[in-house]
């Protein structure tokens, strides 16, 4: 089941890499990073039930593969963290706020409204924790993968 | 040695295109001083918003420079932003001659967008995934295709078209309502909440979002409030595209949504 989300999930990030015209070279880690950003929020949720604490999780986990897999293939951390984050933008948070404010359940209307900012703002921090870890850690992870990989 | 107008306007002109094609202020601000600085230009000043470049070079000399760009907030590109951040690699590291530098940014300027047919087809594949992520069933996904389909050649067109990015939301997103509700209403089986979340996903402010979060965390809030109020009324357009569809479809068909 979680093998399906994984596959689907990637397939979906790739699409979207795709639409922004990312390199052709780096599609394969573009999906990759959408796809272990969304099983980290699914196992998240297997475990805690708050969505928002999952896209924190899951926002934290994916910049800092973003920027591993930017260290190591040497390209911006942008292409990646962009097609990566799609999965876990909270456009059906949008749909259901819009969909009870017409129908006129102001109840459920504020309460996915309020759900989707603090959707946001998990986002918001799980990059900003995500980014607060030095340069220099991604730096040296990523040449002594160099390393590893050149050597053998 | 060049002149301070020769490389201040390859290191703007660098700066344009990676702002133009969806790169942060910070990279940008970062790149342009690294240009510079690799052709030997020691004093300067550059200021990078998400739709703005100033920059300035040599003001206590003969060949004081100063230049400014006006930048509109564009489309996302992200081979561009690659092969411009190589190309500003191999400047740094003087690997570069001026002359060179210029042809390799025309070069990548030059880099082709993804083809219409094939953008259409892969919105319609990642819509189609989303719906499924979020809880469709395969009938569902196999709708969101089509949705997603329709949603990037609609906008294709709308953008040939330089309508507004407002009008582009509101009429993508209900376009793509419309679609699922006439097709809920031939099989009523059809989950078309499903649906128009999944196919919605191509115009949800991700990249707005993630810009506008990266820029206030290097402490450029400005470009950063620039980004977030994109985004927030991004998501207002696609919640009234989608809202003026099921408000009609409602009077239409008689509170049995």
């Amino acid at each position: 089941m979680i093998l399906a989300q994984f596959f689907i999930c990637f397939l979906a990030t790739l699409s979207f890499a795709i639409l922004f015209a990312a390199p052709k070279s780096e599609l394969f880690f573009c999906g990759l990073t959408g796809a272990i950003g969304w099983i980290v929020y699914l196992i998240f949720l297997q475990f805690y039930d708050s969505i928002p604490l999952a896209n924190l999780t899951a926002t934290f986990s994916l910049t800092v593969i973003c920027r591993l897999i930017a260290s190591l293939r040497k390209h911006p951390v942008t292409v990646y963290l962009i097609s990566g984050i799609f999965p876990l933008v909270p456009g059906a948070g949008i749909y259901d706020t819009s969909y009870y404010f017409i129908m006129n359940d102001m109840g459920q209307c504020s309460h996915y409204g309020m759900q989707t900012i603090k959707v946001a703002g998990a986002i918001v921090l799980g990059i900003i924790f995500g980014f607060a870890l030095p340069q220099i850690w991604f730096n040296a992870l990523g040449q002594l993968l160099h390393a590893a990989r050149s050597g053998n | 040695m060049a002149s301070t107008k020769e490389v201040l306007s390859l290191a703007v002109e660098t700066g344009d295109a990676l702002l133009r094609n969806g790169a942060e202020v910070y990279r940008v601000e970062d790149t342009v001083m690294h240009i510079l600085e690799s052709y030997e230009i020691e004093e300067y000043d550059v200021y990078v918003l998400s739709n703005g470049i100033f920059a300035s070079a040599n003001e206590n000399k003969e060949d004081a420079c100063s230049m400014i760009r006006h930048v509109p907030l564009g489309s996302t590109h992200l081979g561009r932003v690659t092969a411009l951040n190589q190309l500003s690699r191999e400047i740094c590291s003087r690997e570069c001659s001026l002359e060179e530098a210029w042809k390799r940014l025309e070069a990548c300027k030059q880099i082709p967008t993804t083809g219409t047919a094939a953008a259409a087809f892969f919105c319609g594949v990642g819509c189609n995934c989303f719906c499924y992520l979020f809880g469709g069933a395969l009938p569902d996904s196999a709708v969101a295709f089509f949705c997603g389909l329709a949603l990037k050649i609609l906008l294709q067109y709308l953008s040939a078209g330089k309508v507004s990015k407002f009008m582009t939301n509101i009429v993508g997103s209900a376009l793509v309502t419309l679609i699922s509700l006439g097709v809920h209403l031939l099989a009523p089986a059809i989950l078309y909440d499903k649906i128009i979340i999944g196919s919605i996903m191509p115009l949800v402010p991700g990249i707005a979002l993630t810009t506008s979060i990266r820029d206030f965390f290097n402490g450029d809030y400005l470009s950063g409030a620039i980004h977030m109020i994109d985004a927030v009324l991004t998501a207002f357009c696609i919640a009234v595209g989608v809202g003026t569809i099921m408000t009609i479809y409602r009077y239409l068909i008689g509170g049995i949504l």
